[in-house]
């Protein structure tokens, strides 16, 4: 919109005769807007965490063999149903477990260019046993290099050294609660025992504390060589391969890439964790709807301030018109006022929305890995609220304009 | 033709609130250029509707309205505000400037407007225009720091800013004392004279009518009198 000097003039000298009105104006926007940022920033802040806790243990995305489908009517796909057919106890004879030939598809994932890491997981329930303690648990045998890298999980370990899982080949390392209800402490010996009866004796030489109880309670980490040995299983042999991605949010349609390449089942985050993607979802609609709510409160503060003035300023409107201002003219007297409070409003809110964030943010909040109350700053939300600012008090502003530019000079002149 | 500056016929006018009423009846008549003219008549005869109407503020009429040699009845809003601007002055009885600005803003207003000229040079016609109605030393000060007469003043050299052919005064000097009423005639009659500018002023004034060229009298809707 390009406005006529003339008007801008105009608009400006009734922005500066009521400066009280003006700024009580500037302060609703600059409100709603801080209070969108703040909003938005904290949402995600807490998302971020979220979610960035999850992934201490998670992976983007998870290939694995899946177990066959349901087998228990073996004909249903030769007889048609019209032939009874009655078969009891059915057993499936045999099906290839785990994923046989890793290499293949390690290369292949190689090659993605949205993948960021990739690490090979052999993961078997064992019962780890210490005395007359028996405690269910998982076993994974993994890449030490590359599952750091994915997991950070090298700074979870409180005890002990990651990196000795690599030297020493009867060195495990155990989830804390899991140690704590065996009774062991690190240079201790547990013995292992697989669902096919083969029995090890490891050294402890590593605790690891997430912060995440599941895990905690019942995981331990050997290499995965090792833990091929243990289980007779050839090299390549994995049960797992967890991959992350650059951008965690666009796991589904890459998971769904590499699902068409590969025969085993290529599984996204969202899929098997489908209250994570919920609850963030959810926080981020609060967010926009309380944020929202504050910008259209100020834009009714707006509204009624412009159409004050509209009511003050009605003889000059009819004044304006009768010297041959057009209706154009007079919407853009008054929505260059409203356009500049907005302007006005989402600057200074802008600045105080990134205030008011920091200050949050250096809120002490000592819960889980939190230190502070999580913000995240992002341009995106800085953005988003000016332009929904400016969208706000547009339309507050054009209402009162458009009635403005509908008053009849020869009603109001005549009185 | 050439030298009517304003022509009407057959005008009629009604109010439709509360009821039915007929304002204006077949009024026709023509306007020459330089005339300075006196609309009279009783309260409630219909001499401001009138004015209305051929200011083309009020368009809810039947007849015809022509100006210049231009038809104007039946235009749109739009292009009858842009013939204003360029070629009608206004002067109410209560001046309407705006309080912000300074006298001299006010006057250069409508030809800011119009935008033929460049700022200077309105800035310039519009200094002129108040030397000529003795205001030159009040140029800069807000409008609302002006006495009444001063304010009515202001509002003529706003009106004459364009040059137009025609200034339109409703009770232009209701609210002046006999000092500033005589200086605002005598305004009008020298423009007249000099620039040759149509003047139609809507008066209660028997004085200030008799000294004009023509008057025009309303009764109950009717002309009675040219």
């Amino acid at each position: 919109m390009i406005v006529n000097k003339t008007n801008y003039k105009i608009a400006n000298a009734h922005l500066t005769s009521r400066l009280k009105q003006t700024l009580v104006a500037i302060l609703s926007v600059t409100f709603g807007i801080s209070m969108y940022i703040f909003m938005n920033s904290f949402m995600t802040g807490v998302n971020d965490t979220q979610t960035g806790l999850a992934f201490s243990t998670l992976a983007h995305i998870r290939i694995y063999n899946d177990i066959p489908q349901d087998n228990t009517n073996l004909f249903a796909d030769h007889i048609d149903e019209n032939i009874l057919v009655n078969i009891r106890n059915p057993k499936v004879i045999q099906y290839t477990e785990g994923i046989k030939n890793s290499e293949k598809i390690l290369n292949l994932l190689d090659s993605v260019p949205e993948i960021s890491g990739i690490t090979p997981q052999l993961n078997i329930n064992v019962f780890f046993r210490n005395g007359a303690t028996k405690v269910n648990g998982m076993l994974s045998g993994i890449d030490v290099v590359n599952e750091d890298q994915l997991f950070g999980t090298a700074q979870y370990v409180v005890e002990g050294d990651w990196m000795d899982l690599n030297r020493r080949s009867d060195g495990i390392l155990l989830g804390s609660g899991l140690a704590k209800k065996l009774s062991l402490h690190l240079n201790d010996n547990v013995v292992l025992t697989t669902e096919d009866g083969i029995t090890k004796n490891y050294k402890v030489i590593g605790i690891v504390e997430t912060t995440l109880a599941s895990v905690d309670n019942s995981r331990a980490y050997i290499r995965i060589g090792f833990a091929r040995q243990l289980i007779s299983k050839n090299m390549g042999y994995v049960t797992d391969i967890q991959v992350n991605v650059k951008d965690y949010d666009r796991a589904v349609s890459i998971a769904q890439r590499i699902g068409k390449i590969t025969p085993y089942k290529v599984e996204p985050w969202q899929e098997a964790n489908g209250q994570l993607e919920a609850a963030n979802k959810l926080r981020n609609i609060i967010a926009v709807a309380v944020s929202l709510t504050i910008l259209i409160v100020a834009g009714f503060g707006i509204y009624n301030i412009m159409n004050m003035t509209v009511n003050e300023k009605i003889r000059e409107i009819a004044i304006l018109k009768a010297m041959g201002f057009d209706g154009k003219d007079i919407i853009q007297i008054f929505l260059t006022q409203s356009v500049i409070i907005g302007i006005l409003g989402g600057v200074v809110g802008i600045i105080l929305g990134y205030l008011v964030s920091v200050l949050v943010n250096h809120i002490p909040f000592k819960i889980a890995s939190l230190e502070t109350l999580p913000i995240t700053y992002r341009t995106k939300d800085y953005i988003m609220a000016f332009v929904f600012g400016l969208i706000t008090t547009f339309i507050a502003g054009y209402l009162p304009a458009k009635k403005a530019s509908q008053v009849d000079p020869v009603e109001i002149i005549r009185g | 033709m050439e030298n009517l500056a304003l022509s009407v016929k057959n005008l009629n006018k009604y109010f439709h609130e509360p009821q039915t009423f007929h304002v204006l009846k077949d009024i026709s008549f023509d306007i020459k250029k330089g005339e300075f003219l006196a609309l009279t008549g009783k309260s409630g005869s219909g001499k401001s509707t009138l004015l209305y109407i051929l200011s083309t503020m009020d368009t809810t009429y039947e007849g015809s309205l022509t100006i210049n040699g231009l038809t104007l009845t039946g235009k749109a809003q739009n292009e009858l505000a842009a013939f204003r601007n360029e070629h009608i002055g206004f002067v109410f009885q209560f001046h309407y400037l705006l309080p912000e600005f300074s006298a001299l803003d006010n006057v250069m207003l409508p030809a800011l407007k119009l935008e033929k000229k460049s700022s200077e040079e309105i800035e310039e016609s519009a200094m002129g225009n108040l030397k000529l109605l003795g205001l030159e030393d009040q140029a800069l000060k807000p409008a609302n720091k002006l006495s009444g007469g001063q304010q009515q003043r202001v509002a003529i050299a706003r009106a004459l800013i364009n040059e137009p052919t025609i200034i339109m005064g409703d009770e232009p000097t209701g609210n002046l004392d006999s000092k500033n009423t005589q200086i605002v005639f005598d305004i009008f009659r020298e423009l007249a004279k000099e620039r040759g500018q149509t003047i139609i002023a809507v008066t209660h004034d028997d004085d200030f009518a008799a000294n004009c060229d023509r008057t025009l009298e309303l009764m109950d809707g009717k002309l009675i009198h040219q």
